[in-house]
């Protein structure tokens, strides 16, 4: 165990000193981390300790000292070293260690969660769990908490549909909620999940297969100014065959015996056949015991009570579900179209946040017969490795850049979405982009528009004013609403088409 | 209508975003980690298996265990009270099962000795030879009942504790302790080894059978539970433990014949810090057999190291080991020793921690605390992260830094998965070349490895998949 190198051995006895083997374990390992220190023993010099040290060649041949003292032995590059570290060895003995308060562990799992909820004084009882881990194990913490009587929120998605199914029966069995999975906007009590506006409180109860179709709907009551009594998400596969709308059903049942609830509003892309059939049916029969119902399936022809499904408005717009929803609770909601300008040449490129806004444009650029490309910016293949834009903007401020150096491109359709869980300032990234866009496309003397609804309220966290003034600032075009906005992209393209 | 009743209350697994918009007060944000230490297949298993059939199981395995009074009633040769090796030559280890072939340095050194010991071999080449050709048979100390610490083993003549259950008369065995240094359970097993162990085959193993016939039989939990109010853990600390356990038998002894003999055995324990360490393990043993195959049970009944392998027993599955390779203890070393010459873990003294003293109860231990990062406080978190994975506070163990709540007993395999937090282990560490001795201690963990076997095996049981 000798080092190649000339070293120095050193010793330091304190006499009648007595430390724990363990104290002195520390000492030696601290100590023995300094820079030109080979070894450290710290040790009471007892025969057995003595031996120990020998055995290990650190046992200083002159060394005088009793079982009942403490030695500190050094071997390091220089004599210096060794003084050093002798003297740091000492002061450890009395070095007070900074000891913070002890910091109580968090729970980490779903029973603990419940547990803790309850540790205070007076504590009420957890009720609700939201879930965005990743979605191998969503389920598997999703069938505690339901174990646990929690209601879900359950943003994670990559959940295979089989447990999807298995977990909304456990929940509709156990009496609770089960939004998900890949769900991403919920109201509940007032509380906002997820992605969420700041809406008023109010009567209508809403039910969204869709995230950013919900924070469209609920925003726009809150514009005509009737608030929302519970939203409820259900995940964007719950209307399909395989899920066959079971958490939709258990909505429904819980919004048709609320009190508070006076018009009930179902948001959803359209449902599978045999799925719809089911659902018109159990909303006629809500609709026939006087709760007003509005079917807002996106693409779905728009449809009135009387004729072809009795008491149960539909309609295939987010912005038309809006505003039939507060006609039957007492509001109108004006939307008034912008004015049309000068026709631009050039193709439609719309760059979106929000799924369903994208969704609800291609159908009404469809509808119009407009060619567009319409891209969703939050779907898989554009996020690979990111955020979600609604959270990091930055990703399509790059894709405007890019569609300013593309000259085919005239006039370029967006999304701002604000509220809980969306970035703070969604806006400035925008309109820096736009800008810049713009003096690349006028730098060859391109014309190049931009059009943009804001999904907001008053009380979002950004405050949907200040976010409009910095879109307006930048010469955004801002209509009051996502449909709205691709109503004036269509009439431009027509416009142009026909000049 | 409110769906949130009374108020909102939400615990949030992931992303703090998903509730901005909660008052804070509201949330309880999970320090979550992926379950099954992220064996998605085994989670699922686990979430199946954690039922009813089993916390009933689980309830009536923790009250057996901790419904276990283990007595001292004597110390006697293995051969007489230890099943299953009074014939031919058989010696035992710590550990799960393994073959002569593949084991640690340490251990070969002492099935060497102990093969010198019963007289089987005159040098230690003809004892490899014997166990090289098989002629002795080695096997656990855990398929007879008995416990030892480091290489564990145990040979026929060999004096042994002998702790009772009062209630059924079932038994457990520990060796006697033979202090630090040169000793065969690092795997020494020259003449002052040998000479040793015949003293205590001759001298104080009667001597302390007698006591204990005079004096009667010793109540081990209540000497473990005092030994932790003074500052013992019951692993790696014993100096309480050892005091209280000689002071009892100290004036019975004194006045035994030869006095020189008595002298010989009184000094021996005043200086031997961990001679009650054995009783401790004794004593776990015979508390965790208690439980061994409590149908459907999920609590942890044997933890043990062979120097290869870390083994893993559960209630619910009897007498199944669950086995991993384990890599030596991260801990403080002796002057003159680093982790190159460490050791795998080794030892059957890891049963203290199953049955939740040990490491578990390290906020007993202020002396020991420095192997937790320095202080009483990391002590006292360390053995809080344990209530974690455990199924309750034993009733006889309070741990007065912990306002004598009960020390975390009772390790369920669904709990460690579920939380991720493995077990604390106190340990010494061996030097890897037999006979050099203890070089360090320190804190290891049970490898996750063992826990997604136990529950693969225990979801086969029940016919879940």
């Amino acid at each position: 165990m000798n080092s190649p190198k000339t070293t120095v051995l050193s010793s330091r006895v304190l006499r009648h000193f007595y430390r724990d083997s363990v104290a002195l374990m520390a000492i030696a390992s601290a100590t023995e981390k300094r820079e030109g220190v080979i070894r450290v023993g710290a040790v009471m010099a007892t025969p057995a300790n003595r031996g120990i040290l020998a055995d290990s060649d650190m046992l200083p041949p002159d060394l005088n000292a009793e079982s009942d003292d403490l030695v500190f032995v050094v071997r390091a590059e220089s004599e210096d070293t060794a003084k050093e570290a002798l003297d740091a060895a000492e002061a450890g003995l009395t070095a007070v260690e900074t000891s913070g308060a002890i910091e109580e562990q968090r729970p980490g799992t779903v029973d603990e969660g419940v547990h803790a909820a309850l540790a205070g004084d007076g504590e009420s009882p957890a009720n609700l769990a939201a879930i965005s881990i990743a979605g191998t194990y969503a389920p598997i913490v999703a069938e505690r908490a339901i174990r646990n009587g929690l209601h879900i929120l359950c943003f994670s998605d990559n959940v295979a549909v089989e447990d999807e199914v298995r977990l909304k029966k456990l929940a509709v069995a156990g009496g609770v909620l089960f939004m998900g999975p890949d769900c991403g906007t919920a109201i509940i009590d007032g509380i906002p999940l997820g992605f969420a506006n700041v809406v008023k409180q109010g009567k209508v109860g809403m039910v969204a297969a869709s995230g950013t179709g919900a924070q469209e709907v609920s925003r726009l009551l809150d514009l005509a100014g009737v608030g929302v009594s519970q939203l409820i998400g259900v995940g964007g596969r719950d209307l399909s065959a395989d899920v066959g709308g079971i958490m939709t059903g258990f909505a429904l049942d819980l919004l048709e015996r609320d009190e508070g609830t006076e018009a009930i509003v179902v948001v959803s892309k359209p449902p599978s056949t045999d799925v719809a059939t089911a659902l018109i049916s159990r909303l006629e029969g809500i609709a026939s015991h006087g709760k007003p119902v509005v079917a807002c399936f996106l693409g779905m022809d728009d449809a009135d009570p009387d004729s072809v499904t009795p008491g149960v408005v539909v309609r295939g717009t987010l912005e038309g579900g809006a505003i039939a929803t507060a006609h039957l609770a007492g509001h109108e909601l004006a939307v008034t179209d912008l004015d049309p300008i000068e026709p631009v040449p050039g193709r439609v490129l719309g760059l979106f946040t929000g799924g369903t806004l994208a969704s609800e444009a291609k159908i009404i650029l469809k509808r119009a017969g407009v060619d567009c490309e319409i891209l969703d910016l939050g779907d898989d293949q554009y996020t690979a490795g990111r955020p979600h834009p609604m959270i990091d903007p930055e990703a399509r401020a790059d894709k405007i850049i890019e569609a300013g150096a593309d000259s085919s491109v005239g006039i370029i359709l967006l999304d701002v979405v604000l509220g809980h869980g969306a970035s703070r300032d969604p806006a400035t990234p925008v309109a820096e982009a736009v800008m810049a866009a713009r003096s690349e496309a006028e730098s060859v003397g391109r014309r190049l528009e931009f059009v943009a609804s804001v999904c907001g309220t008053a009380a979002d966290p950004q405050g949907i004013e200040r976010q409009r003034t910095i879109l307006r600032d930048a010469g955004v075009i801002l209509a009051a609403t996502n449909a709205s906005a691709v109503r004036f992209v269509a009439a431009q393209q027509a416009g142009a088409h026909a000049s | 209508m409110t769906i949130l009743e009374p108020v909102a209350r939400i615990i949030n697994v992931g992303l703090p975003l998903i509730v901005e918009g909660v008052p804070a007060a509201d949330v309880i944000q999970l320090d979550w980690r992926p379950p099954a230490f992220g064996e998605a297949d085994v989670a699922r298993l686990a979430l199946i298996l954690d039922d009813d059939v089993t916390a009933d199981a689980n309830a009536r395995a923790i009250t057996a265990v901790h419904s276990v009074r283990p007595q001292l009633t004597r110390v006697r040769p293995a051969k007489e009270v230890v099943p299953g090796i009074a014939d031919g030559r058989t010696l035992l280890h710590a550990g799960p099962p393994i073959e002569w072939e593949r084991m640690c340095g340490p251990m070969r050194g002492a099935l060497i000795g102990a093969t010198l010991f019963e007289g089987w071999a005159e040098t230690p080449d003809q004892a490899e030879a014997l166990l090289d050709r098989g002629e002795i048979t080695v096997d656990p100390c855990h398929h007879h009942g008995a416990v030892g610490p480091m290489a564990g083993v145990l040979a026929p003549s060999m004096p042994v504790f002998v702790a009772t259950d009062p209630s059924d008369g079932r038994l457990a065995f520990a060796s006697l302790n033979e202090g630090l240094g040169k000793v065969l359970r690092f795997g020494a097993f020259d003449d002052e080894v040998i000479t040793r162990l015949s003293w205590m085959r001759d001298v104080l193993g009667p001597i302390l059978d007698r006591a204990l016939e005079a004096f009667g039989p010793i109540d081990i939990t209540s000497l473990i539970g005092q030994a932790l109010s003074m500052g013992d853990e019951g692993h790696n600390r014993n100096v309480a433990a050892t005091s209280l356990l000689t002071r009892r038998l100290a004036p019975t002894i004194a006045a035994m014949e030869p006095s020189s003999d008595a002298i010989a055995v009184l000094e021996f324990l005043a200086g031997n810090d961990h001679f009650a360490l054995n009783v401790s393990m004794a004593s776990a043993k015979l508390s965790m057999d208690a439980a061994v195959g409590m149908e459907n049970s999920t609590l942890v009944t044997a933890m043990a190291r062979n120097g290869v392998e870390f083994g893993l027993r559960v209630a619910g599955s009897g007498a199944e080991w669950f086995t991993t390779t384990v890599g030596p203890a991260d801990g403080l070393f002796f002057p003159g020793y680093g982790p190159d010459d460490a050791n795998p873990d080794l030892g059957d003294s890891a049963i203290t921690e199953t049955l939740g003293l040990g490491g578990f109860a390290m906020a007993a231990s202020p002396a020991i605390t420095q192997f937790v990062g320095g202080n009483p406080d990391d002590a006292i978190a360390a053995t809080k992260s344990m209530r974690r994975i455990t199924l309750g506070p034993h009733p006889a163990f309070p741990l007065p830094p912990i306002n004598f709540a009960g020390t975390p007993s009772g390790i369920d395999v669904l709990k460690v998965l579920d939380t991720g937090v493995l077990p604390l282990i106190n340990t010494g560490i061996a030097h890897k070349l037999a006979g050099v001795g203890q070089i360090g201690a320190g804190i290891v963990t049970a490898p996750p490895e063992v826990f997604l076997q136990a529950a693969r095996s225990l979801a086969n049981r029940r016919g879940i998949s």
